[in-house]
């Protein structure tokens, strides 16, 4: 599927939707579309609450299955930022000490077989890809 | 996602239906808000019926169990399905959050 969503602000939950009711995903397993709804969620939250500081923006969204893989493409022309460039969080910590920040994109990074970053004519892409 | 709260003498149990993700978890977290208040509450949460939570959920399941331990309480979670139960071992909730 491609759908570009402009604006996104409050819309996370409807993105979600339609990349799950694509019909690139509807035959996919349910552990699989488990994994790709919370990705896709992580990833779109993410973009939707970071990338535009206080202003709104666009996402486009590109799917295919491409060699037995389910490959997600999410683009935004927000602010230049890799996210695979945090470090990941410390899952090991006590309790005390434990926050959310940064969990969602370590989430893609453990659900997903692959998760790539560019920045390509003004905008950041990220791509996830899962094996069925 | 649906939500049930039953107080007995000094339990609380507490039944999730449906999927917590970006769309219900506010709305979670303010129907749960009570519970982070109370002294030595005991909290059994079902999740036979939780298809699904996303790090929005594992946000507020974090901040009960905070809360729980500040007031000398407990929280238990039970009958999480196995797609649900992979999200908190990756992140290492398991490790934080009684699970049984």
């Amino acid at each position: 599927m491609y759908k570009k969503f402009n604006p996104i602000t409050g819309k996370c939950g409807e993105i979600v939707e339609e990349i799950m009711q694509s019909p690139e995903v509807l035959p996919l397993n349910d552990t699989t579309r488990f994994k790709i709804r919370l990705c896709a969620e992580e990833a779109i939250e993410n973009i939707i609450s970071y990338a535009y500081g206080r202003n709104d923006g666009f996402i486009e969204v590109n799917s295919c299955i491409s060699d037995d893989n389910f490959v997600l493409s999410l683009k935004d022309g927000g602010m230049p930022f890799n996210p695979l460039g945090r470090k990941d969080p410390d899952i090991n910590k006590p309790l005390e000490e434990r926050e959310v920040g940064g969990l969602g994109i370590f989430i893609c990074k453990r659900m997903m077989d692959d998760v790539r970053y560019t920045y390509k004519d003004g905008c950041n892409i990220l791509t996830m890809s899962i094996r069925n | 996602m649906d939500i049930i709260i039953n107080h007995s003498e000094n339990k609380t149990l507490i039944a999730l239906n449906g999927r917590l993700d970006t769309t219900n978890a506010e709305q979670f977290q303010k129907d749960i808000s009570p519970l982070m208040e109370g002294d030595k509450l005991q909290i059994e949460i079902d999740c036979s019926g939780m298809e699904y939570t996303s790090s929005q959920g594992l946000r507020i399941f974090l901040m009960l169990q905070k809360s729980v331990t500040a007031h000398g309480g407990s929280l238990v979670l039970k009958n999480m399905n196995s797609r649900v139960k992979e999200v908190f071992d990756i992140t290492g909730f398991s490790n934080i959050i009684k699970i049984i």
